[in-house]
């Protein structure tokens, strides 16, 4: 994890910043500082969050079951990067490291998307078009925890 | 508008039925800091945010709670799927399963139906978005106790994933709280409310 203090805050990149001064009477949560450690793809799914940093388990929590790598986790494990860049930079919009990174992870999603399909069939309706017949309803729906990969 | 991707946020294999513990998880479809509740919430909230991040934060959470609708759903259906007349008559489900069988229906654990009253929707910025960080704090709690009534790995590693996006949608929401103050008046926030009074 990243203890380096940055100069402009003197807090650590895993710790926020509160203003010095402010209005009473409102909740305050520390702001999340820019260049925060980051996990993989992978890891991050796996902890439902990119973030160490915010990665805050329940003490009675039973371990999890790694999860598989497969070519639906590792789309899994993209989007979910994607989602949570994207909720990172609702808020901090300004951040050009973390829309850099936003940028690479969608072109990576984009990629992993394109060879899934190919192999195992729609994700969307409209991706149906490009095969020879209707195959929106050949693969299993995910909630039934059959799919293939 | 919305688009179906068919796939879940966050990979659900349940190996084992277990009715039991499906009579408790049912409580994140359906019940009070349940998912459904928290797409809504957020999903509805976000006509009266005067301010585009606020908009825009509304609609992604809102947007990610209904992945995480499928996602409880389908961990109900892989719990309850193959059930014996047996499994089913020795288990706390089976008041469930008397109106809906291994259907999914928003209800809480204790049977009470989903309600709009489960939400608040007040048309207010900082009041908003005050409930917004309690309903994820709320739900936190709730998966918290799921961990605590639970057993099966194939359900905490699920469940474990759903507890950690509450913290960080808290974290989101504080952060949103802090943005709307800074475009509010710097003495007094609560001199207007931006979404209804014009400047």
């Amino acid at each position: 994890m990243n203890q380096e203090r940055t100069q402009q805050t003197g807090c650590s990149t895993d710790q926020g910043t509160l203003p010095s001064c402010a209005p009473l009477a409102v909740p305050y949560v520390p702001f999340q500082q820019t260049g925060a450690a980051k996990y993989s793809a992978q890891e991050a799914l796996a902890q439902g969050t990119l973030f160490p940093s915010l990665d805050l388990p329940f003490h009675l929590m039973v371990d999890g079951a790694e999860v598989p790598k497969t070519p639906l986790t590792e789309l899994q494990a993209l989007c979910f990067v994607v989602t949570e860049l994207g909720l990172y930079l609702d808020t901090h919009k300004n951040d050009q490291e973390a829309f850099r990174l936003f940028q690479k992870y969608v072109a990576m999603e984009q990629t992993a998307r394109a060879s899934y399909e190919e192999q195992y069939g729609p994700l969307q309706q409209t991706d149906a078009a490009a095969n020879e017949c209707y195959s929106w309803l050949c693969e299993p729906w995910p909630w039934n925890g059959q799919q293939e990969a | 508008m919305f688009i179906y991707d068919k796939k879940l946020e966050y990979p659900v294999k349940i190996h084992n039925s277990n009715p039991r513990l499906a009579s408790i998880i049912i409580s994140q479809y359906g019940g009070p800091d349940g998912e459904m509740s928290a797409s809504l919430r957020y999903l509805s909230q976000r006509y009266a945010m005067p301010y585009p991040e606020l908009e825009g934060l509304l609609t992604d959470i809102g947007t990610e709670e209904l992945a995480h609708l499928e996602i409880i759903a389908s961990i109900v259906h892989q719990l309850t799927r193959n059930l014996t007349d047996e499994q089913v008559e020795q288990s706390p489900f089976a008041t469930y399963f008397v109106d809906h069988t291994a259907g999914i229906y928003p209800t809480t654990a204790s049977g009470f139906p989903w309600s709009a009253a489960f939400i608040g929707v007040k048309g207010d910025v900082i009041c908003d978005l005050t409930e917004d960080m309690a309903a994820e704090q709320k739900a936190r709690v709730t998966y918290d106790n799921i961990l605590r009534l639970s057993d099966d790995p194939d359900v905490n590693d699920v469940i474990r994933f759903l507890r950690e996006r509450e913290v960080v949608h808290f974290q989101r929401f504080g952060e949103a709280i802090a943005l709307a103050k800074e475009r509010m008046n710097q003495k007094n926030v609560y001199l207007t409310n931006p979404a209804f009074d014009q400047a």
